[in-house]
């Protein structure tokens, strides 16, 4: 699953693999990760995942990655995830920043706050 | 009292499905987004910010909260707002997911600015007569109230209409009830310094709680002449103290001059007397106290309170 195609998009983690593999990319990158943590039967989850699809599109030096708690409920656990959508943000392995709920603007002023 | 101005008093209209289909597990929540924003277009507000967790999803919207539960929807609005136009397309796309209403109810306080309200909710009479056109007549219990029946002196009245199909009459949730609290002509001072991030520009402020499958929501209109605070929550019948707590922390902060308390679904009527017991303290005497009983929604208790200094 991993290539350098999936640059300007929110790469999906559905197998623990996946998840460590794409984890330590970002941390090696020293980008900014950004990880939505979703489920397919949360509405305020679809309200979201457009907007910030278009963020990966526009913002390509920020890492963006999906994990669905159902899929993985142990890093969902892990991470202390109670709402959906949760937006943790991390910088080389270090949490700096969360954001609960569908708020678009909240979204993109961390992005731009952690990304310069 | 100002001539005009945003109307706080909120429209609340609470809708119950019942459904044979398997997916009745997520139910409402599957509804596709652009639907509900459809439904919200009819009431004219949409959505700021939304969060979900495994019992329910929860909207802070343009004009107040939507909830949605796999088969319940609750949609509290202010303003000017046409609520009662979002039952055609949610009973539209409710019948499409095979999901029938089995039980409606709609309630609010009395409008600051009534004449500002446009059809259907020019008058309570207006919004019944709306109810009972676009309800379906599975429907067969109705009951409309206005408590208490003659209007309390520099206070509110309290309007209920609720429905229910045959099967769910008497209210199947007995261990918790949820509790609506209406504050007019709230402290001046402490208003205006109400500053937070769920902030609508000029000014207001809209939160929505999510707790387990409890939620609570809170909505402030600080402008003085028509200054509002609403809250919310539901409380569970084996502990009164929690949301007496919040009660005294609500009357603490706004410091409101007139106070109503409704209580839907507790089936003890102590609940009358404890909320009374924790306001009086705090300077709001009781000055009414209207109890009735209404098909699905249970037995609904309606305060009011105003300061002594009225």
């Amino acid at each position: 699953m991993a290539s350098s195609t999936e640059e300007g998009q929110v790469i999906s983690c559905h197998t623990l693999e996946a998840w460590n593999e794409q984890l330590q990319k970002g941390n090696d990158s020293k980008k900014l990760i950004v990880i939505d943590f979703t489920a397919s039967w949360c509405g305020p989850c679809r309200v979201i995942s457009p907007v910030l699809a278009e963020l990966a599109k526009k913002q390509t030096n920020v890492v963006f990655l999906k994990v669905d708690v159902d899929e993985l409920k142990t890093v969902a656990a892990d991470w202390d995830v109670e709402a959906m959508p949760t937006f943790i943000f991390l910088k080389e392995g270090k949490i700096v920043d969360k954001v609960v709920g569908a708020k678009k603007d909240d979204l993109q002023s961390a992005i731009t706050k952690h990304s310069a | 009292m100002a001539i005009s101005g945003f109307e706080g008093f909120e429209k609340r209209l609470e809708i119950n499905f019942s459904g044979d289909d398997p997916m009745v597990s997520i139910g409402l929540r599957q509804l596709d987004f652009e639907l509900i924003e459809e439904v919200l277009d009819a009431v004219q507000c949409t959505v700021v910010s939304a969060v979900g967790n495994e019992f329910f999803d929860a909207y802070v919207l343009s004009e107040s909260s939507l909830f949605v539960y796999p088969t319940k929807i609750i949609i509290k609005t202010c303003g000017t707002t046409q609520l009662l136009k979002s039952i055609p397309p949610l009973l539209a796309h409710a019948h499409h997911m095979g999901l029938v209403v089995c039980g409606c109810r709609y309630s609010r306080g009395s409008f600051i600015f009534p004449k500002a309200q446009p059809s259907p909710h020019t008058s309570f009479r207006e919004e019944v007569m709306y109810l009972e056109e676009n309800l379906p007549s599975n429907l067969c219990f109705r009951k409309a109230s206005v408590m208490p029946l003659k209007k309390p002196k520099s206070s509110h009245s309290w309007h209920v209409y609720s429905a229910s199909d045959e099967h769910h009459l008497v209210q199947h949730i007995p261990d918790v009830f949820t509790i609506e609290v209406c504050m007019t002509e709230l402290d001046r001072f402490l208003a205006h310094a109400l500053i937070c991030d769920f902030g609508f520009d000029p000014c207001g402020y809209s939160m929505n709680g999510i707790d387990g499958p409890y939620y609570s929501t809170i909505h402030v209109t600080p402008e003085d002449g028509y200054s509002y605070a609403s809250f919310e929550c539901v409380g569970s019948t084996y502990d009164y103290d929690i949301v007496v707590e919040y009660l005294k922390k609500a009357v603490l902060v706004f410091r409101p001059a007139t106070m109503s308390v409704s209580t839907t679904g507790a089936a003890n009527e102590d609940v009358c007397t404890r909320v009374r017991d924790v306001l009086q303290p705090l300077g709001l005497k009781c000055r009414s106290c209207t109890m009735d009983e209404f098909p699905s929604a249970g037995n609904v208790v309606f305060q009011t309170f105003t300061t002594r200094r009225k």
